[in-house]
């Protein structure tokens, strides 16, 4: 259903200490959309890139392609960014349409580039802490950062629920392709609809029967998840300040003395 | 004519035109979630900040809601878990490309705006973390646009709509469509803002607009209209879980 949460519980690094894999992503994520350097970011892309495929198997070709996912929206907006139409051609190249011009300026380009990496770098980070940590450590966390603790069992529930829906949709979507519910766009469209409104009804019906099954089981506002991850160990801690440290030496010496 | 490519070139059109055919020509037409990384630190952070009295707002009255009944607490989450479903299925589409309803509009009418806010920004973290649609650093933005400033306009003229006695379909329809066209508008604002290189702040939201219309005008009808549905098939068969949303309480 939702490949990246199956493919983050077989992560060999899923059992490593959740708080400093949250650490070391959200640091380097700041680090790198804070520089916006090319440098910065090429250095992000590959360590992550080899952290999270390497260290944590998961295969080369799935990251690949999840990190097609947000593609379109980099080309859309890049392209935006950097195509101008104007009546005086800029300095990088002009295509003349009638008698204006499709013109990009080279700092534009650069700019571009810029944007695109640090982007794609961004979203490497992101992807070490979806890849190798499961949702409910994430939870953890969280909780322990003094997140408000109904925000924070409201997270959990919503997690919980989010597959007993999906399942619920996907069987309710492969019965109504048996009953021809897909066969134009007009029926596909109802059939959405319908969907829709019979998912809500399931939704309400069932959360009302959780809850009664959760109190009888003595449920006092909190769930207690048993939290599988290792202690924290120093040397990955050291290794991961080391890191963080060099990088931002290095987006500081960059920004100010390059 | 002679031959115009040599067998390296045309091999290279060839990879190229299965890359375009795979990337290009089947886009996921998305809600428009800025991407991890896109927006400056600055803007991270402001838009972040800007979020934070609504978010408040809406943590206080559902805490006010769970005081009164304990019990509500699974229906905010089931509510929590239909939103992030229904904007990770595939909605049908003219162009044959994969794309997603917001669903934010669907939860403003059905929950209130002010549910709608936490229930977003909870829906965003799993859609950025799960499915990366969206990112962490880019949450403050997005909440505002997709859980803030949408869901608020689509409740306004629903509201709006109930009080000048529109129907009901038509009321709901124009409710989601122009809360929709409104977060695209925001979206674009955003991007603008923080994105004009070389031109000024209006001719690069011009872009923007123009950019994103091909994908989210259809996108906002087509969410509209499945709106309308689904709205209608709960007043069908589910006046009393609609009771309990407190659909009919609300307006």
């Amino acid at each position: 259903m939702i490949s990246i949460d199956k493919l983050c519980y077989n992560s060999r690094l899923r059992y490593e200490n959740a708080g400093e894999k949250f650490a070391f992503a959200m640091v380097t994520l700041c680090i790198c959309v804070a520089s916006r350097s090319i440098a910065v970011a090429c250095i992000v892309l590959a360590v992550t890139g080899i952290l999270t495929t390497w260290k944590g198997g998961i295969p080369v070709l799935r990251y690949l392609k999840a990190m097609t996912v947000p593609l379109t929206f980099l080309f859309l907006s890049t392209f935006a960014i950097m195509f101008n139409i104007r009546r005086v051609p800029l300095d990088l190249f002009a295509l003349p349409i009638g008698s204006w011009y499709l013109t990009a300026s080279r700092s534009a380009f650069l700019y571009s580039v810029q944007l695109i990496l640090t982007a794609l770098s961004a979203v490497s980070c992101l992807y070490f802490l979806s890849f190798t940590t499961p949702m409910p450590d994430i939870l953890e966390v969280l909780r322990k950062m003094h997140c408000p603790r109904l925000l924070s069992e409201l997270m959990l529930l919503t997690y919980r629920f989010i597959f007993i829906l999906l399942d619920t949709a996907s069987a309710i979507s492969v019965s109504q392709d048996c009953r021809l519910g897909n066969r134009d766009y007009r029926t596909s469209v109802r059939s959405f609809g319908l969907l829709g409104s019979v998912l809500m009804i399931r939704a309400t019906a069932r959360s009302g029967k959780l809850y009664t099954a959760m109190e009888a089981r003595c449920y006092d506002d909190t769930i207690r998840v048993l939290s599988e991850s290792r202690p924290p160990r120093r040397g990955v801690i050291a290794a991961i300040i080391l890191f963080d440290a060099g990088l931002l030496s290095l987006a500081v010496w960059r920004k100010f003395f390059a | 004519m002679s031959k115009k490519f040599t067998r390296m070139e045309k091999l290279f059109l060839v990879c190229l035109s299965a890359f375009a055919l795979k990337f290009g020509i089947v886009p996921t037409a998305s809600a428009m979630h800025i991407m991890e990384g896109y927006l400056p630190a600055a803007y991270c952070i402001s838009w972040g900040v800007l979020c934070l009295p609504f978010l408040a707002a809406g943590y206080l009255s559902i805490r006010k809601t769970l005081k009164g009944n304990k019990s509500l607490i699974t229906l905010l989450a089931m509510s929590g878990a239909f939103v992030f479903v229904i904007s990770s299925l595939k909605i049908p589409s003219v162009t044959g490309s994969c794309s997603h309803m917001t669903g934010t509009g669907l939860g403003a009418i059905l929950f209130g705006p002010s549910a709608v806010s936490i229930l977003g920004l909870i829906v965003l973290l799993f859609q950025a973390i799960l499915l990366a649609h969206g990112g962490l650093t880019t949450i403050g933005a997005n909440t505002f646009s997709m859980a803030i400033a949408g869901p608020f306009v689509t409740y306004g003229i629903y509201v709006l709509g109930k009080k000048m006695k529109l129907n009901q379909k038509v009321n709901v329809f124009l409710a989601a469509t122009l809360g929709d066209l409104f977060t695209y508008i925001i979206t674009a604002t955003q991007l603008a803002m923080a994105h004009h290189a070389d031109t000024s702040f209006m001719a690069a939201w011009g872009k923007f607009m123009v950019i994103f219309a091909p994908t989210q005008v259809p996108l906002a009808i087509i969410e509209g209209i499945i709106t309308v549905l689904i709205v209608a098939g709960l007043e069908t068969y589910a006046k009393p879980e609609l009771k309990a949303v407190g659909y009919f309480e609300e307006v």
